[in-house]
C-alpha cells in the first residue's frame, strides 16, 4: 500500500470566533477560508491539485448544514474521489484526517485537503449541554440522571485518587504543565501561567474536578493538505510522512454492565500497538505524545495505557515533569485539550498540527529534543475507542 | 432468581416471589428531568420499579444479565432471554457531584451521580442521594426508588442511611 503525508497545515489559535463582538463576526466558511489558504500556500499546491475534501462534521452549533459540499462550492473545487462530512464524537476531527489518508493511500487520490471547522461559544453553556445530554450514554438509562460528557471522567478521576491513595493536586499538577506549554504556543486559548493551588482552588464542575481541570468552550478550524509520498517528495518540501495508524473499539459505550477495571483504557493500548507496528517502530522510539485528554486524569489514564508509565503513575508523571516538553516523555506540548483549548470537532486536528510542528522543529518555546517522530492519539467516549497516528518529520 | 418467562413471551413482570423485600422509595419533586423513553420492550422494567421491583433481562444461554435490559444478549447474541429480580444491594464504584449542568436539571445542582455493582453483577449509573463523599467508595449501596410526579427512576443510596 502506498504511503500518505502532510504537505501543510493551517490553522487559527483557539478562541472565541462565534460569540465575536456585533461587526466583528466570522461565519464558518470565512474561517475555514483562512485555514485552507494557509495550508496551500504552505503546500505550494493550486486548487486544481484537490482530488477530493474530507470535513470534520461541524456539530449543531453552526447554522449551515450540508457543510462539506457548500465548502466545496466556496472554495471552487471540483473533487474526482470524494466531498464527504464525518462524524465520530470527540474523534470527528480524528477521523477527517483518517479519511483523508485513506482516500491517498487507497490510490484513490493524490491530494485531499481535511478540513474542520467547530463553533460553540455562541451558545450559552447550559443550552450546550442541553444538546450533549443525548451524547452522554444510554438516553433512556444514563442521561436521565444529569450525567455530562465530563462526568464519567470525573468519576474515573474520583476512582482513580481512590485506588492511588493520592492527593488531587498530583492530578492538577498536569493542567499546570499544560498550561506551561500553552504559554509558549501561538495557536492556544489560554497561555497565562497557572499554580497547582490555582487549580484546586478553582471553582468544582464536576467533583473532583474543577473549572480548570475540564476544557473551557472554544471554537476553532484547522486544515490539512495530505498528498501520496510520491507527490510529498516531488515538491522538494518538507514533508510529514504517516509511519502507522492503529484503531480499536471495545464494543462498549461509555461504562460497561458488567463490574471490572474502568480505568485501564485498553483500546489506546491496542490502537498504539496497532500503530506502532505498522510503523515498525517501538513506544521509545517517539519523541513527543499529543493525547486526547479533555480532563486532567485522561492524560495520566492515557499515558498508563500507553504504557508510558505505569499504572497509578502518570499523574505523577507530570508532577516530577517528565511530561514537560524538556522532559523525557513530552506529553500535549501544545497545552492539550485544558489550555490550547478544545473545539471537540476539531480538537484530533489540532494535535495533528502540533506534531507536524514538533517533527520539523517548528515548535519555538516548547520544543521536544528528540523531534523526529511524534504520535498523535484521538478517542471517543471515555476512550472506548482510539484512533493513533504515528507520524515522522522528512526534509 | 424468581424464573420469570422468557422476555419475548411477557408484557410485564410477574407477582413478586416474596424472596426479595420491595426497594425503599423516596419521594421527588416534580417531573422526571429528563424522562425515559419506555418501549413495549423495555415496559415490564418500569413496570416493576413502580412495583418497588429491580429487574433485568439474564441470557438462558450465558446468563450474562445485561444492564440497561437489552433484546439481545451482548455476551452471545442470544434473544432467549428472561426477566430477573436484581439483588438491589451494591457498592458504590464511583461517583461525580455535578455542579454545571444541562437546563432540566439546573434546579437540581448540585447532584450526585454514581456507577453502583450490584451485588451479583450488572453494573450500572444512577442517581445517588443523601450523603455521599469519596470515603464512601466501595462501600454498600442500596437501590431505591425515587418516585417523581411522572413516573419513578432508580436511584441508589448508603446502605448504612436510615430508612427514609
Amino acid at each position: 500500500m502506498r504511503r500518505a503525508a502532510i504537505l501543510g497545515i493551517g490553522a487559527v489559535p483557539v478562541g472565541a470566533y462565534q460569540r465575536a463582538q456585533p461587526g466583528a463576526e466570522i461565519l464558518e466558511h470565512e474561517l475555514a477560508t483562512t485555514v485552507v489558504l494557509q495550508a496551500m500556500a504552505e503546500a505550494g499546491l493550486t486548487r486544481e491539485h484537490i482530488d477530493g475534501v474530507v470535513v470534520a462534521h461541524p456539530g449543531d452549533h453552526t447554522r449551515q448544514g450540508y457543510f462539506h459540499t457548500f465548502l466545496t462550492s466556496h472554495l471552487g473545487i471540483r473533487a474526482q474521489s470524494t466531498v464527504i462530512q464525518v462524524l465520530g464524537n470527540g474523534m470527528t476531527g480524528g477521523h477527517a484526517f483518517d479519511v483523508a489518508l485513506q482516500q491517498v493511500t487507497s490510490g484513490q487520490a493524490d491530494c485531499v485537503l481535511s478540513v474542520g471547522v467547530h463553533f460553540e461559544t455562541g451558545v450559552p453553556t447550559a443550552q450546550h449541554l442541553d444538546y450533549s445530554i443525548r451524547l452522554t450514554g444510554d438516553v433512556d438509562f444514563q442521561s436521565v440522571f444529569g450525567a455530562v460528557p465530563i462526568a464519567w471522567y470525573a468519576m474515573d478521576a474520583q476512582r482513580y485518587l481512590h485506588e492511588h491513595r493520592l492527593p488531587r493536586g498530583t492530578l492538577a499538577s498536569i493542567a499546570v504543565k499544560n498550561r506551561l506549554h500553552a504559554s509558549a504556543n501561538p495557536l492556544a486559548q489560554f497561555r497565562t501561567p497557572i499554580t497547582i493551588e490555582e487549580v484546586l482552588g478553582a471553582r468544582p464542575i464536576v467533583e473532583p474536578l474543577g473549572l480548570l481541570e475540564v476544557p473551557g468552550r472554544a471554537d476553532g478550524a484547522v486544515a490539512l493538505v495530505i498528498v501520496s509520498e510520491d507527490l510529498a517528495r516531488e515538491s522538494g518540501q518538507p514533508y510529514t510522512l504517516i509511519r502507522g495508524r492503529g484503531f480499536e473499539h471495545e464494543g462498549r459505550h461509555q461504562i460497561d454492565d458488567q463490574p471490572g477495571d474502568a480505568l485501564a483504557y485498553a483500546p489506546l493500548r491496542g490502537a498504539s500497538r496497532r500503530a506502532l507496528q505498522e510503523a515498525g517502530l517501538a513506544l521509545s522510539d517517539i519523541g513527543s505524545f499529543q493525547v486526547y485528554a479533555p480532563c486532567t486524569i485522561v492524560e495520566a489514564l492515557g499515558t498508563e495505557a500507553l504504557g508510558l508509565f505505569e499504572r497509578g503513575a502518570g499523574a505523577r508523571a507530570a508532577a516530577e515533569g517528565l511530561t514537560r516538553y524538556d522532559g523525557p516523555t513530552p506529553v500535549n506540548t501544545c497545552g492539550g485539550c485544558l489550555s490550547r483549548g478544545h473545539p471537540p470537532e476539531v480538537t484530533p486536528l489540532y494535535d495533528i498540527v502540533e506534531a507536524v510542528l514538533q517533527v520539523h522543529g517548528r515548535a519555538q518555546g516548547r520544543q521536544v529534543q528528540r523531534r523526529g517522530l511524534a504520535m498523535s492519539i484521538c478517542e471517543l467516549g471515555k476512550y472506548n475507542a482510539a484512533l493513533v497516528h504515528v507520524l515522522e518529520g522528512c526534509s | 432468581m424468581s424464573g420469570l418467562p422468557p422476555i419475548r413471551s411477557i408484557t410485564g413482570p410477574q407477582p413478586d416471589t416474596g424472596r426479595l423485600a420491595p426497594l425503599p422509595r423516596i419521594s421527588m419533586p416534580g417531573p422526571r428531568p429528563f424522562a425515559p423513553r419506555i418501549s413495549a420492550f423495555t415496559r415490564p422494567f418500569w413496570q416493576a420499579l413502580t412495583e418497588g421491583r429491580f429487574i433485568s433481562a439474564r441470557c438462558a444461554q450465558c446468563e450474562r444479565i445485561s444492564f440497561p435490559p437489552r433484546n439481545l444478549c451482548r455476551g452471545c447474541w442470544s434473544q432467549e432471554l428472561a426477566w430477573v429480580d436484581l439483588a438491589p444491594q451494591g457498592t458504590l464504584y464511583s461517583f461525580t457531584r455535578v455542579h454545571v449542568a444541562p437546563g432540566a436539571f439546573r434546579s437540581d445542582t448540585p447532584y450526585a451521580i454514581g456507577i453502583i455493582d450490584l451485588q451479583h453483577g450488572p453494573r450500572l449509573m444512577c442517581r445517588l442521594v443523601g450523603e455521599i463523599e469519596t470515603r464512601h467508595l466501595d462501600q454498600s449501596m442500596q437501590m431505591l426508588v425515587l418516585d417523581y410526579d411522572d413516573g419513578p427512576l432508580f436511584g441508589a443510596r448508603l446502605a448504612a442511611t436510615a430508612a427514609v
